[in-house]
């Protein structure tokens, strides 16, 4: 049993610091996703012709190619071109692109979810309406798309583990640097598991918890 | 820019007959890991459903765990962490067995959420009519849950497809692997990973718009619940 703890605190140490990594990954990527997502579903609605086409080439194309690829052609790709991207970097572009096309979608169906005459109201009671998408509109979109948005960041969460392949230091990387040295493959990898399942858990409850409470609302 | 696709042409018949053994795969991988989670996730679903305290209890935790851990742990730990017991797998059977046992967490939440769907007087009325459980089950309640299961599905059916990619981690022989080996080996390594996700895309794209429509159909004749 002292053993079992001693071998926990040995290799829970490094895949710890990894933990940290995988954490400030899914943060910047989440930012990064949120922000493009909000921008693009915002422009989808009143944008001229040639940019929506754009927006939706965009989404069409992220959301139908795996991430790894995408990451693969940011990190492997632009580097044989002569842009050197650092895999942390790289790794949070590759995947907050990728996520940027989800969000977008998911925010596009959260503001047409919004009842329209909300917005009529809106601005027959004299709202610009810039005022009536900010305080009538986005509330009740930031309502509807809070369960999706959770579970998208749980997947992101996850998908972080792809960018071990591009040698970003974060948990799977340092599960595999520790395995070459211990050779203890089950239980590190059995320990790596876990640790993102204590990491992704009380996201998973939130999100619970949202889904919960917009029953409710209906 | 006529340079950057000059490539293509010169390279071509090199390339293409490796990356379309490596797409096979790649379409294999998605078949069998898209039926094994299929298969584990109905069971799951029942298993939630189900009046048995400890089977409630078994499946909602493997749920919440395949939901919580990432597929590449999985796989890492299926394809080297089982070597130590002497249980050693073929990459491509790790690899879809990973994946499957991976989205059957999501596949079940999919299937316990359309059945729950389904108005239980429909059962009721089954059940009344002399229908064993069995028989209920499988004329009556899944007929109708599957309207709404159907479009959840089919776009864990793409999730997958493109999740095959990471199998290339534990060295299946799949597209972006090969894709990886020839960026290797050419030093073209902006070509090929293009030329990788352009086939992922038009394999992916295909059941995108698929399930757009189906999602589509399956809303007709239903009054919209959204407020």
């Amino acid at each position: 049993m002292l053993e079992l703890l001693q071998k926990i605190y040995d290799l829970g140490g490094p895949l710890l610091l990894g933990a940290v990594t995988t954490v400030e990954i899914t943060v910047l990527s989440f930012i990064v996703a949120l922000s493009i997502g909000l921008l693009f579903a915002l422009l989808k609605l009143g944008a001229p012709k040639p940019v929506v086409w754009l927006i939706n080439v965009y989404v069409e194309v992220f959301r139908n190619t795996p991430v790894l690829a995408q990451v693969f052609i940011i990190y492997f790709g632009l580097a044989h071109t002569g842009i050197q991207v650092a895999a942390i970097p790289a790794a949070v572009i590759g995947l907050g692109l990728n996520g940027g096309a989800i969000l977008t979608e998911i925010i596009r169906a959260g503001l047409a979810a919004v009842h329209k005459g909300q917005r009529e109201a809106a601005l027959s009671v004299g709202m610009t309406p810039w005022t009536s998408l900010r305080f009538i509109i986005l509330p009740q979109t930031w309502r509807i798309t809070l369960p999706p948005m959770g579970n998208y960041a749980i997947a992101l969460l996850k998908d972080t583990a792809v960018v071990s392949a591009i040698a970003a230091p974060e948990i799977m990387f340092y599960a595999r640097n520790l395995v070459t040295s211990t050779f203890d493959t089950t239980f590190i990898y059995i320990l790596a598991a876990l640790l993102y399942f204590a990491l992704s858990f009380p996201l998973a409850r939130m999100v619970n918890h949202f889904e919960q409470r917009q029953r409710a609302w209906q | 820019m006529i340079e950057f696709f000059a490539v293509y042409p010169e390279n071509w018949a090199n390339w293409w007959p490796q990356i379309q053994t490596a797409m096979l795969v790649t379409v294999q991988l998605t078949v069998c890991s898209f039926a094994l989670a299929a298969v584990v996730g109905l069971l799951l679903a029942l298993g939630k459903l189900s009046k048995i305290r400890m089977l409630r209890m078994f499946c909602s935790g493997y749920i919440e765990v395949a939901r919580g851990v990432p597929a590449l742990a999985v796989l890492f730990l299926l394809y080297y962490g089982l070597v130590p017991t002497g249980l050693v797998l073929d990459a491509f059977v790790a690899g879809f067995i990973g994946l499957g046992l991976s989205a059957a967490g999501y596949i079940a939440e999919v299937f316990r959420a359309g059945i729950e769907a389904v108005h239980k007087g429909q059962r009721e009325a089954a059940l009344s009519v002399g229908m064993t459980p069995m028989k209920s089950f499988r004329y009556i309640i899944l007929p109708q849950a599957m309207r709404i299961i159907l479009p959840p599905l089919l776009n864990m059916l793409i999730i997958l497809l493109k999740d095959t990619s990471i199998c290339s981690l534990i060295s299946t022989p799949e597209l972006m692997l090969r894709t990886k080996d020839l960026a290797m080996m050419s030093f073209l390594p902006m070509h090929l990973f293009l030329l990788a996700a352009l086939m992922y895309f038009l394999m992916s794209w295909p059941l995108s718009i698929m399930t757009r429509r189906i999602e589509l159909r399956m809303q007709h004749g239903k009054k919209s619940l959204t407020p």
